[in-house]
């Protein structure tokens, strides 16, 4: 049986670790010790990709309206804004929609003009 | 999509004579029915529509390209008909109708009839005072009802319609619409949807001898998204598990 | 504890594919992913399917059992609320992190394979186990990545976590595979190392290769290589399920049907 303390200083030393490994591979954080960088960049990527698929499925319209400037877009928020623990991917979606319109990226009053015209 | 003549004249595509039955929804309904027909593409429980091919194969005609293009991940059903109603391809598609000569340009038929209407409705006001006007206003009203009642179809486009009937089930779309009945059989029977997806799909009655060519039978569900559950689990972090990573796949690499 | 239900073939249950799953011939079982679910409003074909007696096990993705954060209660009560809900034999999640630092992955994170990591592991999967109505299974990921100063080797891993905690695993042969490609794990010492008595059922996926790194994606085509370890797997062991995923580019219901097809074959073939 291991005890209650033990376990308690294990969680520290494996807090510390894991979350170092997604600060690197999630917000630009240091490369963590005796990891291979390469691979350390396919897994960042592949995060990346799967963050970007799931923002295009949960909001195409915007997705649709950027275009070609999706991908860069989105890759420049997601580093800014890694995803928060707890947070939600449709939050996400939402969230990166607000940055591109505080960006210029994206029009402003759409979604005032939508709730006018959907009010009938 | 025109195939050689059996009758008088070129047969049209189900598009087509979905487009002059009811205009542009119509038309995006019936190819939506025929990407459902061949199996291309599918419609969940809930009305999500998802294309079965990620290239497009099968498209037959502009409108189903681009129908499989906005499927590639889950949308809507009514979003579906929206969105192929207002794409592109239809003015192509309209064009084309309009110089087979079976259809007129909409603006032929002059947006302003309620110009004259309210000329006439400003003339029965004056005429309390000067009744001699309530004649134009009888002559306004005449015009404007003639401007209104000016059909989109040309004879020949009416004879067309007239001619088709509903021999298989994407052709009853074409005529009668999803929501439509076929010999007291719901059209979306035919094709196995649940009443709350056909639902989704704004009512448009079919064309008779008046209506108007330009109009749209488009869903009113523009704003709902993908559809696709988002619970913020965190493997595929959406816990969406449409499109993009659900349940727990990998994101594909570097693409 | 007893032996686990005999399970058959099955297919992860997705809101897109639902009619495909209710249509398809040889769908002895399904799942579903417990996050997208309500216990309080089920979808109507998960209803269905629970009337015609298909069984429904809950899947997990966010319960981070292998991270040092403490458990989150609320998602385990969450999948708990759901099994209950689908009458489920079983649930399951993954031996992962997804949260950590106050970040969210977004995917399964391996951890490292250290004593420290296992003993959190064991008190976090103890903690979910008392807070659950029935059986956890636990599912090996696959990994683009190799943490350092592993000290167990994945098999050993799990065996000495079945062995402390008595949970069931959920072994997925496509990230056996991955991982095989990607960090150089051998299939056939995992398979020696993991006690199969305690095998609850057999993941099968699809995946691509992207340059040299093998991505399970959900989204491709099962690879011949993966049922070949699915047929070393067969003959050591008879799984008492076999389930395939599917979570994205949903191909033809034909396809599918083959695919469920390749791995009955698979199974019973093994069976002679």
């Amino acid at each position: 049986m291991i005890d209650e303390n033990e376990v308690s200083a294990a969680r520290e030393r494996l807090a510390e670790k894991q979350a170092e490994l997604l600060h690197a591979l999630l917000a630009n954080g240091p490369a963590p010790a005796g990891f291979d960088e390469q691979r350390l960049g396919v897994e960042k990527r592949a995060l990346l990709s799967k963050r970007r698929g799931i923002v295009r499925v949960l909001g195409p319209a915007v997705a649709d309206e950027l275009g070609d400037r999706f991908r860069p877009l989105f890759d420049a928020y997601a580093v800014e804004h890694p995803r928060r623990a707890g947070s939600r991917a449709r939050e996400d979606a939402a969230a990166f929609a607000e940055w591109c319109r505080a960006a210029g990226e994206l029009p402003t009053h759409r979604k005032a003009r939508w709730k006018f015209w959907r009010s009938h | 999509m025109t195939t050689p003549a059996t009758g008088r004249g070129p047969r049209l595509s189900p598009e087509q004579l979905g487009y002059l039955a009811a205009g542009p929804g119509r038309a995006a309904e019936t190819a939506l029915a025929r990407l459902i027909d061949r199996g291309l593409v599918r419609v969940s429980r809930d009305g999500l529509v998802t294309a079965v091919h990620r290239d497009g194969q099968g498209a037959a005609t502009g409108v189903e390209r681009s129908v499989l293009e906005h499927v590639r991940t889950a949308v809507r059903f009514g979003t579906v008909v929206e969105t192929a109603a207002h794409d592109s391809e239809m003015r192509l598609l309209r064009t084309l109708l309009v110089s087979l000569g079976l259809m007129r340009l909409p603006r032929r038929r002059s947006a302003s009839w309620w110009v004259y209407l309210v000329v006439a409705a400003l003339l029965a006001v004056l005429g309390i005072a000067v009744p001699a006007l309530l004649i134009g206003t009888v002559f306004f009203v005449l015009v404007s009802l003639r401007l209104l009642g000016r059909n989109a179809l040309t004879t020949a486009g009416k004879e067309e319609l007239a001619r088709a009937a509903a021999s298989d089930r994407v052709l009853a779309v074409a005529l009668h619409g999803f929501r439509g009945e076929v010999a007291g059989t719901p059209v979306g029977d035919l094709f196995e949807l649940p009443r709350s997806v056909v639902r989704t799909i704004q009512l448009k009655k079919d064309r008779k001898s008046t209506s108007d060519g330009a109009g749209a039978a488009v869903s009113s569900c523009s704003s709902c998204g993908s559809g696709c559950g988002s619970s913020g689990s965190s493997c595929s972090s959406g816990g969406s598990s449409c499109g993009g990573g659900g349940g727990c796949g990998g994101g594909g690499g570097g693409d | 504890m007893a032996g686990i239900a005999e399970l058959g073939v099955g297919i992860g249950w997705r809101p897109e594919i639902d009619l495909t799953v209710e249509r398809l011939p040889g769908v002895d079982f399904v799942e579903v992913v417990a996050e997208n679910l309500h216990a309080g409003h089920l979808p109507e074909s998960v209803v269905l399917l629970r009337e015609r007696g298909i069984p429904v096990l809950p899947h997990a993705v966010s319960l981070s059992l292998g991270g040092a954060e403490p458990v989150d209660l609320g998602r385990v009560e969450h999948l708990g609320e759901v099994a209950e809900a689908v009458g489920a034999p079983m649930v399951s999640d993954h031996v992962c992190f997804v949260r950590a630092g106050g970040l969210d992955s977004g995917h399964l994170m391996p951890v490292p394979r250290t004593r420290d990591a296992l003993d959190v592991l064991v008190a976090n999967v103890k903690l979910a186990q008392r807070n659950l109505p029935v059986p956890l299974a636990l599912e090996n990921v696959a990994a683009l990545l190799e943490w350092p100063d592993g000290e167990l080797s994945e098999g050993e891993f799990l065996a000495e976590l079945v062995e402390r905690t008595d949970c069931w695993l959920l072994v997925d042969v496509a990230n056996l595979y991955a991982n095989a490609r990607n960090i150089g794990t051998d299939p056939e010492r995992f398979l020696d190392e993991i006690p199969l008595e305690r095998l609850a059922y057999v993941h099968v996926a699809g995946g691509v290769d992207h340059g040299d790194v093998y991505h399970d994606t959900h989204a491709h085509a099962v690879l011949p290589e993966v049922l070949g370890v699915l047929g070393e797997l067969c003959s050591r062991v008879t799984p008492p399920g076999v389930l395939l995923e599917r979570d994205d580019n949903y191909p033809s219901d034909a396809e599918i049907a083959s695919e469920l097809a390749a791995i009955r074959a698979v199974v019973t073939g093994r069976q002679g």
